[in-house]
Protein backbone atom coordinates (compact mmCIF):
# COMPACT_ATOMS: atom_id res chain seq x y z
CA UNK A 1 0.00 0.00 0.00
CA UNK A 2 1.34 3.11 -0.72
CA UNK A 3 1.94 6.23 1.61
CA UNK A 4 -2.02 7.91 0.70
CA UNK A 5 -4.80 8.92 2.16
CA UNK A 6 -7.51 6.60 1.83
CA UNK A 7 -9.91 8.22 -0.20
CA UNK A 8 -6.86 8.29 -2.74
CA UNK A 9 -5.42 5.01 -1.27
CA UNK A 10 -9.01 2.94 -1.92
CA UNK A 11 -10.84 1.69 1.23
CA UNK A 12 -13.84 0.49 -0.36
CA UNK A 13 -13.99 -3.11 -2.97
CA UNK A 14 -11.66 -2.66 -5.73
CA UNK A 15 -9.88 -0.02 -4.74
CA UNK A 16 -12.60 2.09 -5.46
CA UNK A 17 -13.39 5.03 -2.53
CA UNK A 18 -16.08 3.89 -0.07
CA UNK A 19 -18.77 6.61 0.50
CA UNK A 20 -17.78 5.92 4.30
CA UNK A 21 -13.81 6.49 3.19
CA UNK A 22 -14.58 10.07 0.97
CA UNK A 23 -16.27 11.12 3.91
CA UNK A 24 -13.33 10.69 6.30
CA UNK A 25 -11.03 12.35 3.27
CA UNK A 26 -13.40 15.17 3.75
CA UNK A 27 -13.49 15.28 7.59
CA UNK A 28 -9.87 15.14 7.31
CA UNK A 29 -9.20 17.93 5.28
CA UNK A 30 -11.81 20.10 7.37
CA UNK A 31 -9.82 19.14 10.34
CA UNK A 32 -6.11 20.20 9.10
CA UNK A 33 -7.97 23.56 8.13
CA UNK A 34 -9.81 24.26 11.45
CA UNK A 35 -8.51 26.56 12.97
CA UNK A 36 -8.46 25.29 17.20
CA UNK A 37 -9.83 27.88 19.08
CA UNK A 38 -7.97 25.81 22.08
CA UNK A 39 -4.73 26.71 20.68
CA UNK A 40 -4.76 30.11 20.10
CA UNK A 41 -6.42 31.15 23.42
CA UNK A 42 -3.51 29.13 24.92
CA UNK A 43 -0.64 29.94 23.23
CA UNK A 44 1.32 32.90 24.52
CA UNK A 45 0.74 31.68 28.03
CA UNK A 46 2.34 28.22 26.96
CA UNK A 47 4.98 29.82 25.00
CA UNK A 48 6.00 32.71 27.62
CA UNK A 49 5.63 29.77 31.02
CA UNK A 50 8.21 27.93 28.75
CA UNK A 51 10.42 30.53 27.94
CA UNK A 52 10.78 31.95 31.46
CA UNK A 53 10.97 28.09 32.77
CA UNK A 54 15.00 27.23 34.25
CA UNK A 55 17.00 25.18 31.89
CA UNK A 56 19.19 22.76 33.23
CA UNK A 57 22.88 24.68 33.24
CA UNK A 58 26.07 23.90 34.52
CA UNK A 59 27.49 26.94 36.17
CA UNK A 60 30.73 28.92 35.24
CA UNK A 61 32.91 30.69 37.61
CA UNK A 62 33.29 34.28 37.28
CA UNK A 63 35.62 36.91 39.18
CA UNK A 64 35.11 40.40 39.87
CA UNK A 65 36.99 43.08 42.76
CA UNK A 66 34.16 42.28 44.99
CA UNK A 67 34.54 38.43 44.60
CA UNK A 68 33.96 35.66 42.58
CA UNK A 69 29.94 34.80 40.98
CA UNK A 70 28.74 32.31 39.03
CA UNK A 71 27.51 32.06 35.34
CA UNK A 72 24.73 30.12 33.94
CA UNK A 73 26.69 27.97 31.08
CA UNK A 74 22.94 28.31 29.21
CA UNK A 75 23.46 31.96 29.32
CA UNK A 76 27.02 31.91 28.37
CA UNK A 77 25.65 30.07 25.24
CA UNK A 78 23.89 32.19 24.47
CA UNK A 79 25.66 35.57 24.40
CA UNK A 80 27.72 33.89 22.42
CA UNK A 81 25.42 32.96 19.74
CA UNK A 82 24.18 36.76 20.20
CA UNK A 83 27.55 37.91 19.52
CA UNK A 84 28.41 35.46 16.44
CA UNK A 85 25.27 36.45 15.19
CA UNK A 86 26.51 40.45 14.87
CA UNK A 87 29.16 38.77 12.22
CA UNK A 88 27.75 39.11 8.64
CA UNK A 89 27.35 35.83 6.68
CA UNK A 90 27.69 33.29 9.85
CA UNK A 91 25.76 31.76 12.09
CA UNK A 92 27.00 29.41 14.89
CA UNK A 93 25.41 25.50 15.05
CA UNK A 94 26.89 24.77 18.13
CA UNK A 95 28.28 26.03 20.99
CA UNK A 96 30.36 23.70 23.63
CA UNK A 97 31.63 25.50 26.76
CA UNK A 98 33.83 23.08 29.02
CA UNK A 99 34.83 24.04 32.74
CA UNK A 100 37.49 22.59 34.69
CA UNK A 101 38.38 22.80 38.03
CA UNK A 102 36.42 24.95 40.76
CA UNK A 103 34.26 25.57 37.67
CA UNK A 104 36.13 27.67 35.81
CA UNK A 105 35.92 28.18 31.88
CA UNK A 106 38.69 26.04 30.04
CA UNK A 107 37.24 25.45 26.55
CA UNK A 108 35.19 26.92 24.62
CA UNK A 109 34.03 25.26 20.89
CA UNK A 110 31.99 27.76 18.12
CA UNK A 111 31.10 25.66 15.55
CA UNK A 112 29.77 27.57 12.55
CA UNK A 113 27.78 27.47 9.26
CA UNK A 114 29.00 29.90 6.56
CA UNK A 115 28.05 31.53 4.03
CA UNK A 116 29.33 30.04 0.54
CA UNK A 117 32.29 32.50 -0.37
CA UNK A 118 33.18 33.92 2.87
CA UNK A 119 36.85 34.13 3.26
CA UNK A 120 36.65 31.48 6.28
CA UNK A 121 40.03 32.53 8.21
CA UNK A 122 38.96 36.16 7.90
CA UNK A 123 35.20 34.88 9.43
CA UNK A 124 37.23 32.78 12.10
CA UNK A 125 39.02 35.49 13.44
CA UNK A 126 36.41 37.49 13.95
CA UNK A 127 33.95 35.35 15.82
CA UNK A 128 37.03 34.50 18.19
CA UNK A 129 37.65 37.97 18.84
CA UNK A 130 33.66 38.42 19.58
CA UNK A 131 33.57 35.13 21.80
CA UNK A 132 36.51 36.43 24.17
CA UNK A 133 35.09 39.63 24.07
CA UNK A 134 31.49 37.73 25.34
CA UNK A 135 33.79 35.73 28.06
CA UNK A 136 35.64 38.54 29.43
CA UNK A 137 32.46 41.07 29.64
CA UNK A 138 30.47 37.94 31.42
CA UNK A 139 33.59 36.52 33.91
CA UNK A 140 35.93 39.10 34.31
CA UNK A 141 39.27 38.13 34.98
CA UNK A 142 38.46 34.16 34.74
CA UNK A 143 37.30 34.33 31.21
CA UNK A 144 39.30 32.22 29.37
CA UNK A 145 43.02 33.77 27.86
CA UNK A 146 44.47 33.01 24.47
CA UNK A 147 47.72 31.02 25.98
CA UNK A 148 45.27 29.45 28.24
CA UNK A 149 42.54 28.71 26.78
CA UNK A 150 42.05 26.98 23.50
CA UNK A 151 39.04 28.68 21.27
CA UNK A 152 38.12 26.89 18.34
CA UNK A 153 36.25 27.79 15.48
CA UNK A 154 35.12 24.91 13.53
CA UNK A 155 33.89 25.77 9.77
CA UNK A 156 31.17 22.58 9.61
CA UNK A 157 29.21 23.26 6.85
CA UNK A 158 28.39 26.25 4.18
CA UNK A 159 25.52 27.47 2.58
CA UNK A 160 24.22 29.89 0.27
CA UNK A 161 20.88 29.94 1.83
CA UNK A 162 20.24 33.19 3.89
CA UNK A 163 17.98 32.09 6.10
CA UNK A 164 20.76 29.96 7.19
CA UNK A 165 23.55 32.15 7.82
CA UNK A 166 22.01 35.50 7.68
CA UNK B 1 26.55 16.71 33.69
CA UNK B 2 30.46 16.29 35.28
CA UNK B 3 32.02 19.35 36.02
CA UNK B 4 34.61 18.45 32.59
CA UNK B 5 31.53 18.81 29.93
CA UNK B 6 29.66 21.50 31.87
CA UNK B 7 27.65 23.97 29.74
CA UNK B 8 27.72 22.08 26.86
CA UNK B 9 25.30 22.61 24.01
CA UNK B 10 25.41 20.06 20.99
CA UNK B 11 23.31 20.12 18.30
CA UNK B 12 23.69 17.42 15.12
CA UNK B 13 24.64 20.02 12.47
CA UNK B 14 21.43 19.47 10.06
CA UNK B 15 20.64 19.78 6.52
CA UNK B 16 20.64 23.26 5.42
CA UNK B 17 17.15 22.89 3.98
CA UNK B 18 14.71 21.37 6.24
CA UNK B 19 11.39 19.64 5.46
CA UNK B 20 9.40 21.29 7.91
CA UNK B 21 9.95 24.67 6.24
CA UNK B 22 6.99 26.08 5.28
CA UNK B 23 6.38 28.20 2.59
CA UNK B 24 5.97 31.80 3.35
CA UNK B 25 3.17 34.49 1.90
CA UNK B 26 3.50 36.09 -0.85
CA UNK B 27 5.49 38.91 0.15
CA UNK B 28 9.15 38.26 1.82
CA UNK B 29 11.47 35.32 1.97
CA UNK B 30 10.57 31.69 3.37
CA UNK B 31 10.90 31.77 7.24
CA UNK B 32 13.66 29.65 8.12
CA UNK B 33 12.77 25.76 8.31
CA UNK B 34 12.62 23.83 11.40
CA UNK B 35 16.44 22.92 11.58
CA UNK B 36 17.82 26.59 11.52
CA UNK B 37 14.99 27.27 14.39
CA UNK B 38 15.79 24.66 16.45
CA UNK B 39 19.39 25.50 16.11
CA UNK B 40 18.98 28.39 17.13
CA UNK B 41 16.63 27.45 20.06
CA UNK B 42 19.23 25.50 21.37
CA UNK B 43 21.47 28.28 21.66
CA UNK B 44 18.99 30.13 23.58
CA UNK B 45 17.30 32.04 20.78
CA UNK B 46 13.76 32.79 22.48
CA UNK B 47 12.31 34.05 19.23
CA UNK B 48 13.61 31.37 17.08
CA UNK B 49 11.79 28.95 19.74
CA UNK B 50 8.45 31.01 19.45
CA UNK B 51 9.07 30.62 15.91
CA UNK B 52 8.51 26.77 15.86
CA UNK B 53 5.86 26.19 18.72
CA UNK B 54 3.90 28.84 16.48
CA UNK B 55 4.31 26.70 13.75
CA UNK B 56 3.70 23.57 15.47
CA UNK B 57 1.49 24.47 18.35
CA UNK B 58 -1.48 23.97 16.60
CA UNK B 59 -1.33 20.69 15.22
CA UNK B 60 -0.03 19.57 18.73
CA UNK B 61 -3.10 21.14 20.43
CA UNK B 62 -4.88 19.30 17.92
CA UNK B 63 -3.74 16.09 18.53
CA UNK B 64 -3.48 16.26 22.13
CA UNK B 65 -7.04 17.62 22.20
CA UNK B 66 -8.50 14.51 19.93
CA UNK B 67 -6.73 12.10 22.73
CA UNK B 68 -7.56 14.11 25.36
CA UNK B 69 -11.25 15.46 24.95
CA UNK B 70 -10.69 17.83 27.43
CA UNK B 71 -9.67 21.84 26.70
CA UNK B 72 -7.94 21.90 30.10
CA UNK B 73 -6.13 18.38 29.65
CA UNK B 74 -5.03 19.59 26.44
CA UNK B 75 -3.76 23.43 27.32
CA UNK B 76 -1.49 21.47 31.00
CA UNK B 77 -0.46 18.81 27.86
CA UNK B 78 0.81 21.72 25.24
CA UNK B 79 2.34 23.61 28.33
CA UNK B 80 4.59 20.60 29.25
CA UNK B 81 5.20 19.76 25.45
CA UNK B 82 6.46 22.94 24.66
CA UNK B 83 8.13 23.09 28.04
CA UNK B 84 10.19 20.10 27.92
CA UNK B 85 11.09 21.19 24.10
CA UNK B 86 12.35 24.53 25.64
CA UNK B 87 14.49 22.40 28.36
CA UNK B 88 15.62 19.66 25.71
CA UNK B 89 16.32 21.73 22.70
CA UNK B 90 20.21 21.22 23.59
CA UNK B 91 20.18 17.92 23.83
CA UNK B 92 18.24 17.78 20.32
CA UNK B 93 20.36 15.42 18.03
CA UNK B 94 18.34 16.18 15.08
CA UNK B 95 17.89 12.33 14.16
CA UNK B 96 14.49 12.81 13.62
CA UNK B 97 12.93 16.21 12.51
CA UNK B 98 11.98 18.61 14.40
CA UNK B 99 8.13 18.03 13.95
CA UNK B 100 8.25 14.35 14.89
CA UNK B 101 10.35 15.10 17.77
CA UNK B 102 7.32 17.26 18.91
CA UNK B 103 4.86 14.55 18.76
CA UNK B 104 7.09 12.00 20.22
CA UNK B 105 7.03 14.48 23.18
CA UNK B 106 3.54 15.29 22.76
CA UNK B 107 2.52 11.55 22.64
CA UNK B 108 4.58 10.66 25.82
CA UNK B 109 2.59 13.62 27.70
CA UNK B 110 -0.84 12.58 26.90
CA UNK B 111 0.11 8.96 28.04
CA UNK B 112 1.02 10.65 31.33
CA UNK B 113 -1.86 12.67 31.51
CA UNK B 114 -4.34 9.67 30.71
CA UNK B 115 -2.64 7.18 33.29
CA UNK B 116 -2.83 9.54 35.93
CA UNK B 117 -6.47 10.45 35.14
CA UNK B 118 -7.64 6.78 34.37
CA UNK B 119 -9.17 7.84 31.12
CA UNK B 120 -8.30 4.55 29.06
CA UNK B 121 -7.08 1.11 30.56
CA UNK B 122 -2.93 0.77 30.58
CA UNK B 123 -1.46 -0.73 27.80
CA UNK B 124 -3.24 0.96 25.04
CA UNK B 125 -6.05 -1.26 24.54
CA UNK B 126 -9.25 -0.15 23.28
CA UNK B 127 -11.39 2.47 25.10
CA UNK B 128 -14.30 1.35 27.01
CA UNK B 129 -17.06 2.45 24.82
CA UNK B 130 -19.77 0.82 23.03
CA UNK B 131 -19.54 0.60 19.31
CA UNK B 132 -24.14 1.23 19.00
CA UNK B 133 -23.28 3.84 21.22
CA UNK B 134 -21.01 5.41 19.18
CA UNK B 135 -22.55 4.75 15.79
CA UNK B 136 -25.75 6.38 17.81
CA UNK B 137 -24.03 9.63 18.30
CA UNK B 138 -22.90 9.80 15.16
CA UNK B 139 -26.25 9.22 13.37
CA UNK B 140 -27.34 12.10 15.73
CA UNK B 141 -24.91 14.35 14.06
CA UNK B 142 -25.86 14.22 10.41
CA UNK B 143 -27.88 17.40 9.72
CA UNK B 144 -31.26 18.29 9.06
CA UNK B 145 -32.88 18.86 5.65
CA UNK B 146 -31.88 22.53 4.73
CA UNK B 147 -29.39 22.56 8.07
CA UNK B 148 -25.96 24.54 6.90
CA UNK B 149 -23.46 23.66 9.47
CA UNK B 150 -22.63 20.62 7.51
CA UNK B 151 -19.22 20.66 7.66
CA UNK B 152 -19.24 20.94 11.56
CA UNK B 153 -21.51 18.07 11.75
CA UNK B 154 -19.36 16.05 9.84
CA UNK B 155 -16.39 17.09 12.17
CA UNK B 156 -18.69 15.67 15.35
CA UNK B 157 -19.23 12.57 13.55
CA UNK B 158 -15.84 12.30 12.79
CA UNK B 159 -14.98 12.96 16.33
CA UNK B 160 -17.18 9.71 17.56
CA UNK B 161 -15.50 7.72 14.95
CA UNK B 162 -12.48 7.82 16.59
CA UNK B 163 -13.66 7.83 19.90
CA UNK B 164 -13.62 3.85 18.60
CA UNK B 165 -10.24 3.63 17.40
CA UNK B 166 -7.60 2.30 20.21
CA UNK B 167 -5.13 5.14 21.04
CA UNK B 168 -2.10 3.75 18.13
CA UNK B 169 -4.70 3.15 15.77
CA UNK B 170 -6.03 6.67 16.45
CA UNK B 171 -2.51 8.60 16.69
CA UNK B 172 -1.43 6.76 13.63
CA UNK B 173 -4.75 8.11 11.72
CA UNK B 174 -4.81 11.68 12.67
CA UNK B 175 -0.46 11.81 11.91
CA UNK B 176 -1.16 10.34 8.45
CA UNK B 177 -4.66 11.83 7.48
CA UNK B 178 -4.79 15.19 8.58
CA UNK B 179 -0.90 15.93 9.96
CA UNK B 180 0.41 14.28 6.82
CA UNK B 181 3.23 12.79 8.35
CA UNK B 182 5.17 10.01 6.67
CA UNK B 183 5.00 6.54 7.82
CA UNK B 184 8.29 6.20 8.60
CA UNK B 185 7.62 9.40 10.93
CA UNK B 186 4.16 7.83 12.61
CA UNK B 187 6.74 4.61 13.27
CA UNK B 188 9.23 7.24 14.94
CA UNK B 189 6.40 8.50 16.88
CA UNK B 190 4.69 5.43 17.80
CA UNK B 191 7.94 3.44 18.23
CA UNK B 192 7.32 0.87 15.69
CA UNK B 193 8.33 -0.29 12.19
CA UNK B 194 6.47 1.46 9.15
CA UNK B 195 4.69 -2.06 7.78
CA UNK B 196 3.28 -2.15 11.85
CA UNK B 197 2.17 1.86 11.05
CA UNK B 198 0.76 0.32 7.78
CA UNK B 199 -1.36 -1.73 9.33
CA UNK B 200 -2.76 0.25 11.98
CA UNK B 201 -3.48 2.32 9.62
CA UNK B 202 -5.62 0.06 7.52
CA UNK B 203 -7.39 -0.61 10.51
CA UNK B 204 -8.17 2.96 11.64
CA UNK B 205 -9.65 3.45 7.95
CA UNK B 206 -11.47 0.47 8.08
CA UNK B 207 -13.04 2.08 11.31
CA UNK B 208 -13.27 5.21 10.19
CA UNK B 209 -14.85 4.93 7.13
CA UNK B 210 -17.27 1.98 8.60
CA UNK B 211 -18.30 4.63 10.93
CA UNK B 212 -18.92 7.19 8.64
CA UNK B 213 -21.17 5.30 6.49
CA UNK B 214 -23.67 6.00 9.41
CA UNK B 215 -23.41 9.49 9.17
CA UNK B 216 -24.64 9.66 5.23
Amino acid sequence: MSEQPAARGGAGPGGVPGAGAELAARAALLLRQHTDAGWVAVRESVVSRALHAFRPSAPVRGRHAAGDYFVASDVLVAALRRAVDLVPRVAATRITCTTGEDDELDDVVVELVAAYGVRLLEVAGQVHAVAREVLGDLLGPLAPAAERIRTHVHLGDVSDDPRVVG
Amino acid sequence: MGPETAGTHRYRRSPLAGRGARGGGAAGPPPPPDEVLARRAALGDKDAFSQLVERHGPSLHRYAYGLLGDAQDAEDCLQEVVLSAWRAFPSFRGDASVRTWLYVLARHQVHKQRAARAVAPAGGGRPPLDVDEVAEQVRDTRPGPGEENVEAALLAALEAALRLLPERQRTAWVLREVEGLSYAEIGVVLSTTTSTVRGLLERARATVASTLEEWR
